[in-house]
């Protein structure tokens, strides 16, 4: 029973970091419909830098702020030089193109810090707790405290400012947003800001969790994240949120409680084509 | 002529054969697939099983292969052209993790280690190999080009440009979408399995990470790159793709960056392709090319 | 008085709570061109893709020459005669103006295991598919690009496109919508001419004045039901139509 909700606060901690990346993915495809698989390169950038600032300057705000604001600029840059142009044609082209910026990304990132796998070597201030028999250590309360910041800032965010009213409404529909005055395009660069930011964070967390970082750990969520967001309903955030933690706990039930080893891509596929056959718009999609 | 030459044309004619079958599902009948190189694999592992573990020839094999990998397409098809687009491409890069994860994992298909000591295709008696493969592959490619210029023609050709189009309209003429978006990707899996099978005599020893995800982009990407819907895509698209890498190789370690950034350029600036309308390979080439798009 | 050819009963769709169509009846006799007019959210375009098989009723029947064909998909539809223009015009924008002609001619081959392998770039196909392109007045345009042309040239490939398939009954979408006066004029005169030809027609349309002047009955829906049918000069007149598209006023004003 210990060994069983162990495993579930693990399986919670990596769904937490799915959601991370996850919910960028969400934000984009929501606002521009285009599958930015290039997402989980601007989540590996943000470990790198967040590694670089951490040993240059030795503090965690610095390391988060920086991974973020890094981030941030990379996923403005790719939806400005990449994905804005290539709106109009058909979404294979987008998508081709977002692939081809992640794989330049990974080489990027192997040839400036070299293929090898860096530590991490930080600690977050985060208590560790003990409830009877479990503990939580503190880099698990850290995901758990950080992810639930990150969900609780976006629903604020959404749901009492302006700029999140136009963030939804731009997502309905970007002529009639951009008719109502709302400029549609900085909705769209502050939603890969909002969403690479997260990804930066994510990146980092990720890189002090296993205490790695290297050139192809994107690929890691990459793709899963698309099953995810079918899953959750194709752009919808809680959607992502949900399947995110759903997976997180199936998987790692599956594979360290009950042994099955296939790998963790086709496992998150298999769950995407059941939930898609019980429910044809995902979890939490409108007809 | 080099045994090296050799080897690099004759992965570009198998590659060539293979995004011809995914120019008829994607180019001609406007579906999305990214999974494509799942059923390469499973031409492939279906040849590699038939000829290894059945003892068949190539040639007895074959009709087998193409029947199994028009099959699945088939199977899988039913479920995943109901839906659009997004969803399509989504579910098709699921088929193929899992096709892979299956070659990967089921012991029957040799696990993490493949399936080696693929005999090679024996034609009269002969050994196939070098020029002379080059050459067989040529011919199979030369007749799949056939196949796709006679859909083209024909009015199940016209019926799937028109789902690709508008299909709604299309319905509206007696057109059933279902069934046409079923036909091409039932003869796209099926030239799919071809390649496959061509691959593994080739290779003599396949494995499943030969037909990952990667892999079904690099064959997108080829078709993209070539103009999709052209008949001379598949091949246009393989060879730049194909000699590509060789000639970065000098370049060593910046080979990868240069293939990836090129890809990018090529597709935020040319999407339509080169055989594409306004392309600028049309513009410096003017002389008419043959087959034409449709 | 002959056989209806299509016959509409208590025809009905509900959208969750809305009633989109609520029990509409009406007879479509042949050679006639009859009318449907109303209101914006009448439930004109949802009845029009209730008999079309876009949608499956809720309730009710439509009866084409005694066969039921409610429930049926828009292709089986397609093969029974019955050819539909769309209001959002749907060329095959990478195919020609003939080409887009020609896919509707192969609707005798689609079914066919046999006839589908067989080439579509004949002579006589071309020939047959030019003559429909003279009779709406796109000859010349045969070789365009059809997503390069304009809409009114695209309605009336449209209409081509329907014609074709349309051996009984052809199903017009609003197809006088977005056009010029000439325009209008040489569209009315097309229809007569179909008619002409024995095809008969159903047609959706806003238009108000251009529907009294070329259908020979009208039936008129409002919130999804049918407030009246018969010819245009008593619909003109029939009060629930005038409320129903002006409004309720005091007093009685003619329309």
């Amino acid at each position: 029973m210990q060994l069983f909700l162990e495993q579930v606060l693990n399986g919670i901690a990596m769904g937490s970091i799915y959601a991370l990346v996850t919910l960028g993915l969400a934000l984009v495809y929501g606002i521009l419909r285009i599958l930015h698989v290039a997402h989980a390169a601007v989540y590996t950038v943000g470990a790198y830098i967040g590694l670089l600032i951490f040993k240059l300057t030795g503090s965690l705000i610095l390391t988060f702020l920086g991974g973020m604001l890094g981030c941030s600029v990379l996923g403005v840059l790719i939806e400005r030089f990449v994905y804005f142009p290539l709106l109009k044609y058909p979404p294979y082209v987008p998508l081709i193109g977002s692939i081809a910026v992640m794989l330049s990304i990974e080489e990027l990132c192997r040839l400036i810090a070299g293929p090898y796998i860096l530590t991490f070597p930080a600690t977050l201030p985060f208590p560790e707790i003990h409830a009877g028999t479990i503990t939580i250590s503190s880099i698990l309360m850290a995901v758990y405290c950080i992810t639930a910041g990150v969900l609780i800032f976006l629903w604020y965010i959404s749901t009492h400012t302006e700029m999140g009213l136009a963030m939804r409404a731009t997502s309905q529909d970007i002529p009639i947003a951009d008719a109502m005055g709302i400029n549609s395009h900085i909705i769209i660069s502050s939603t890969f800001i909002i969403g690479s930011s997260i990804a930066g964070i994510a990146g980092i967390l990720v890189g002090i969790y296993y205490n790695q970082v290297y050139p192809t750990m994107g690929a890691v969520p990459a793709y899963k994240t698309l099953a995810l967001i079918v899953v959750g309903g194709m752009g919808s955030v809680p959607g992502a949120v949900i399947a995110s933690l759903l997976l997180g706990v199936a998987e790692t039930l599956l594979i360290g409680y009950a042994n099955i080893p296939l790998p963790r891509d086709a496992l998150a596929f298999i769950a995407m084509i059941g939930v898609l056959m019980w429910r044809s718009e995902g979890l939490m999609g409108s007809r | 002529m080099n045994a090296y030459v050799i080897t690099i044309a004759t992965i570009i004619v198998i590659n060539a054969i293979t995004v011809c079958g995914l120019n008829v599902i994607v180019g001609y009948a406007g579906q999305i697939s990214l999974g494509h190189a799942a059923f390469v694999g499973i031409g492939a592992y279906s040849a590699a099983l038939l000829s290894t573990k059945a003892g068949l020839s190539f040639w007895a094999a074959l009709p087998i292969v193409i029947a199994i990998c028009g099959f699945i397409g088939l199977l899988l098809g039913l479920p995943s052209l109901r839906v659009k687009d997004d969803f399509l491409a989504i579910t098709t890069i699921g088929i193929n993790f899992i096709v892979e994860a299956i070659f990967l994992y089921i012991p029957f298909f040799g696990g993490a280690l493949g399936i080696g000591g693929i005999p090679r295709i024996m034609l009269f008696g002969m050994k196939v190999k070098g020029l002379v493969f080059f050459e067989l592959c040529l011919v199979f490619l030369v007749l799949v080009l056939l196949i796709c210029w006679w859909f083209t023609r024909s009015w199940a050709g016209l019926a799937s440009f028109a789902v690709r189009e508008e299909e709604s309209a299309a319905s509206s003429m007696g057109i059933s979408p279902m069934r046409f978006k079923l036909l091409a990707f039932v003869i796209g899996t099926a030239i799919a399995g071809l390649g496959g099978a061509l691959y593994a005599h080739y290779m003599r020893f396949i494995s499943a990470t030969d037909f990952s995800f990667p892999v079904s982009i690099s064959l997108l990407s080829m078709l993209v790159l070539g103009g999709m819907g052209n008949l001379w895509a598949p091949l246009v698209g393989a060879v730049i793709l194909g000699s590509l890498p060789e000639i970065f190789r000098p370049l060593v370690d910046y080979r990868i960056l240069f293939y990836t950034v090129l890809l990018l350029l090529m597709i935020r600036f040319q999407p339509a392709g080169l055989l594409g309308e306004d392309s600028f390979a049309r513009h410096v080439f003017s002389s008419v090319l043959p087959g034409g798009k449709k | 008085m002959n056989r209806p050819l299509l016959t509409v009963t208590g025809l009905s769709k509900h959208f969750g709570g809305l009633k989109a169509v609520d029990n509409v009846d009406f007879e479509l006799f042949p050679e006639e061109i009859l009318g449907i007019l109303g209101p914006n959210g009448a439930g004109k375009t949802v009845c029009f893709n209730l008999i079309c098989g876009v949608y499956k009723p809720t309730k009710g029947e439509v009866i084409l020459d005694g066969q039921r064909i409610d429930g049926f998909s828009t292709n089986e539809i397609a093969n029974l005669g019955v050819g539909r223009t769309f209001q959002i015009v749907k060329p095959f924008s990478s195919l020609t103006v003939l080409e887009n002609v020609l896919v509707a001619r192969g609707i005798t081959r689609y079914n066919s295991l046999s006839k589908v392998w067989s080439v579509w770039q004949s002579s006589a196909e071309k020939k047959a598919a030019l003559e429909i392109l003279e009779h709406v007045g796109l000859a010349d345009m045969a070789n365009r690009k059809a997503g390069l042309l304009p809409l009114g040239y695209l309605r009336r490939l449209e209409i081509a496109r329907a014609l074709v398939v349309g051996s009984r009954i052809i199903l017009l979408d609003e197809s006088f919508s977005g056009l010029r006066p000439e325009e209008i004029g040489q569209l009315e005169n097309l229809i007569q001419s179909i008619r002409q030809d024995g095809i008969t027609v159903l047609l959706i349309e806003h238009n108000v004045r251009v529907t009294m002047g070329i259908c020979d009955r009208i039936v008129v829906l409002d919130h999804g039901r049918k407030i009246a049918e018969g010819e245009p000069e008593a619909i003109q007149q029939n009060d629930r139509v005038i409320e129903a598209y002006l409004g309720r006023r005091r007093g009685k004003d003619a329309a």
